[in-house]
């Protein structure tokens, strides 16, 4: 009990400090930057109606984070349903993995948003080119640490399955992916936060809808209140969907 | 036999290599008949590891003949090769040299007629104490219905009195316990051979008693059946419970040191059997070889840093 009134006293002070540094450098700037207050008050005023939709550039801001979740949702979904089976072969089969290794290891350090023409050029509609994107976004982390889990089950648990015969289903899901799950969710944490990342720089490309358009719009509309506004909320999205997969790492790990 | 005779003489092979060959001929025809309850047979087999240093010979030279029924007990110190040597029998090590035979088949791999406790218990952490059993019993066992095989587990489980700790994940168990899933599973599946690799060790002096009771009775109700092999550091263990002790010597290339005779009438009563001379004569037998070692390495050990 304790302890939580000590983390909460913590967390105020931070949010102390950053308030009270914000508050001095719009004062330095003389108003460019909008002050703290400025910004709750406008803040307060946008989450009072989130959800209108007024026309293609005129949507609440609970319409464009759910448009954006959307999109991280279909984009990190795929991605990980393509990467978690590859991270299985390629942990799993040396051959598969001196093949793969290579093209990840050069894939891997490109920019997301470097895919983005090509997704344009494939799908012919910037918000499929944008959930391209965040599919490329959400591939190397699950890959990677999927293949790390595979490759790296205990040789003990190895040894119970040879021993008692199973089979090769049961050996998959009672052995294989147990084992390497606390990994796979790492690199799905991993791959979401990235993926988070991307779609705000993603969607200041493709434009239309969502949290990184609204960010570039507001730009645009000169009003910084918003802009402060809307990186408070993704700083708070991106923190919840980080706490979400790491409860979930907990519920998988397993004390031997 | 005599026409076997005839044709050897008849190639005019000095005697002693002819009787030679006759005497292997007849072994192998003779053999499997005379030694039908041979359960094991560990055929001159030698076991190395590669390794960054190089090749490394755990052991060699290994033979080994144990009887369908027999317990017999691997003693030697720590790290001479004994999990290897029941690796090798269990079938999750290959041998590098020779063969193993067990119940009449050569070993290539493990088999559900092969049940072995490991030396670290190695229960699968995310399955209950339940599911470990069960998915052991599910796979071993071929015929049978779910509900047939959850009997199983159930009559297991309450053998080492885990029952109510059935629902609990190996992480919130104590080392005993793990040790008492484990051997639980190794029974579950109803194998012929039970291999035990030290599966007491972690059990305080009253549990480890009471599990000596527990597995000769089983031994027993099986009408002493089951084929026991047991690594075991404890000499007292080793002779209330085997028919024969095998004391290898120290690795690197360990080979068996000694063979030991437990003569002793069954059922053994632990409170009496300790007062039994031939008992202490073995007890001392088996100190002698096991201490003579420490001994003689310690002079070798001197000499290397003199
Ligand atoms: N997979 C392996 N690769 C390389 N060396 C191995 C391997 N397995 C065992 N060894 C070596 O073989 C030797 C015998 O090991 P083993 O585990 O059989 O000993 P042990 O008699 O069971 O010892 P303990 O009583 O400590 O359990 C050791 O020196 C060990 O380092
Ligand atoms: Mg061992």
């Amino acid at each position: 009990m304790n302890k939580k009134i000590l983390s909460l006293v913590y967390l105020v002070s931070g949010f102390a400090v950053l308030f009270s540094l914000w508050q001095i450098a719009s004062m330095v700037t003389k108003g460019e930057l909008p002050t703290p207050w400025k910004t709750m008050s406008v803040f307060f005023e946008m989450w009072a109606d989130p959800f209108y939709d007024a026309g293609p550039n005129d949507k609440g801001i609970g319409v464009q984070l759910f448009l954006s979740l959307k999109r991280v949702a279909i984009g990190f979904g795929l991605g990980s349903l393509i990467a978690i089976p590859l991270g299985i072969l390629i942990g799993s089969n040396k051959t598969v993995f001196n093949i793969l290794n290579p093209v990840v290891q050069v894939l891997r350090p490109v920019s997301p948003l470097a895919w983005f023409p090509l997704g344009l050029a494939m799908m012919h509609v910037s918000d499929k080119a944008t959930i391209f994107v965040i599919v490329i976004t959400s591939l190397w982390p699950t890959l990677i640490n999927t293949a790390l889990g595979v490759a790296s089950v205990p040789q003990d648990h190895k040894n119970v399955g040879r021993a008692f015969g199973f089979s090769r289903w049961k050996y998959i899901t009672k052995i294989l992916l147990p084992s390497s799950f606390p990994l796979i969710i790492t690199g799905l944490r991993l791959s979401i936060g990235v993926a988070w990342l991307v779609i705000v720089a993603a969607e200041m490309l493709s434009g239309g809808v969502g949290i990184g358009f609204f960010v570039w719009d507001s730009w645009n509309a000169l009003s910084l209140e918003k802009v402060m506004c809307a990186i408070l909320i993704i700083g708070l999205v991106g923190l919840l969907l980080d706490k979400m997969f790491s409860l979930l790492q907990k519920r998988f790990t397993y004390a031997v | 036999m005599e026409t076997l005779n005839n044709k050897v003489q008849a190639h005019n092979i000095d005697p002693q290599k002819q009787s030679r060959i006759k005497e292997r001929v007849a072994d192998a025809i003779i053999g499997p008949l005379l030694n039908p309850a041979l359960s094991i047979d560990v055929k001159n087999v030698t076991v190395s590891f590669p390794t960054a240093k190089g090749v490394y010979t755990a052991v060699k030279d290994i033979d080994l003949q144990i009887r369908k029924g027999e317990i017999v007990a691997l003693i030697g110190h720590s790290g001479c090769g004994k999990s290897t040597l029941m690796g090798m029998i269990s079938g999750m090590v290959k041998p590098s040299n020779g063969e193993v035979i067990a119940n009449g088949k050569k070993v290539s791999g493990p088999g559900p007629d092969r049940g072995i406790v490991f030396q670290n218990y190695s229960l699968l952490p995310w399955l209950t104490v339940f599911q470990n059993i069960y998915e052991a019993v599910d796979s071993a066992i071929k015929t049978g219905s779910s509900a047939q095989k959850k009997k199983i587990v159930e009559e297991n489980l309450k053998m080492v009195n885990l029952w109510a700790h059935k629902d609990k994940l190996p992480g919130q168990l104590s080392g005993g316990m793990k040790q008492r899933v484990a051997i639980a599973r190794a029974f579950a599946i109803n194998p012929s051979i039970l291999l035990l690799d030290e599966p007491f060790g972690a059990l305080d002096a009253l549990t480890k008693s009471s599990m000596h009771v527990e597995l000769l009775k089983l031994w027993n109700l099986d009408n002493r059946e089951k084929t026991i092999v047991l690594v075991t550091h404890d000499i007292e263990e080793a002779i209330f419970l085997a028919d024969r002790v095998v004391v290898l010597n120290n690795g690197p290339a360990a080979t068996i040191k000694e063979i030991v005779d437990v003569p002793l009438e069954r059922p053994r009563n632990k409170k009496d059997i300790v007062h039994d001379p031939v008992y202490m004569d073995i007890h001392d037998k088996l100190m002698g070889l096991l201490i003579d070692k420490f001994s003689i390495e310690d002079i070798n050990d001197m000499k290397k840093t003199a």
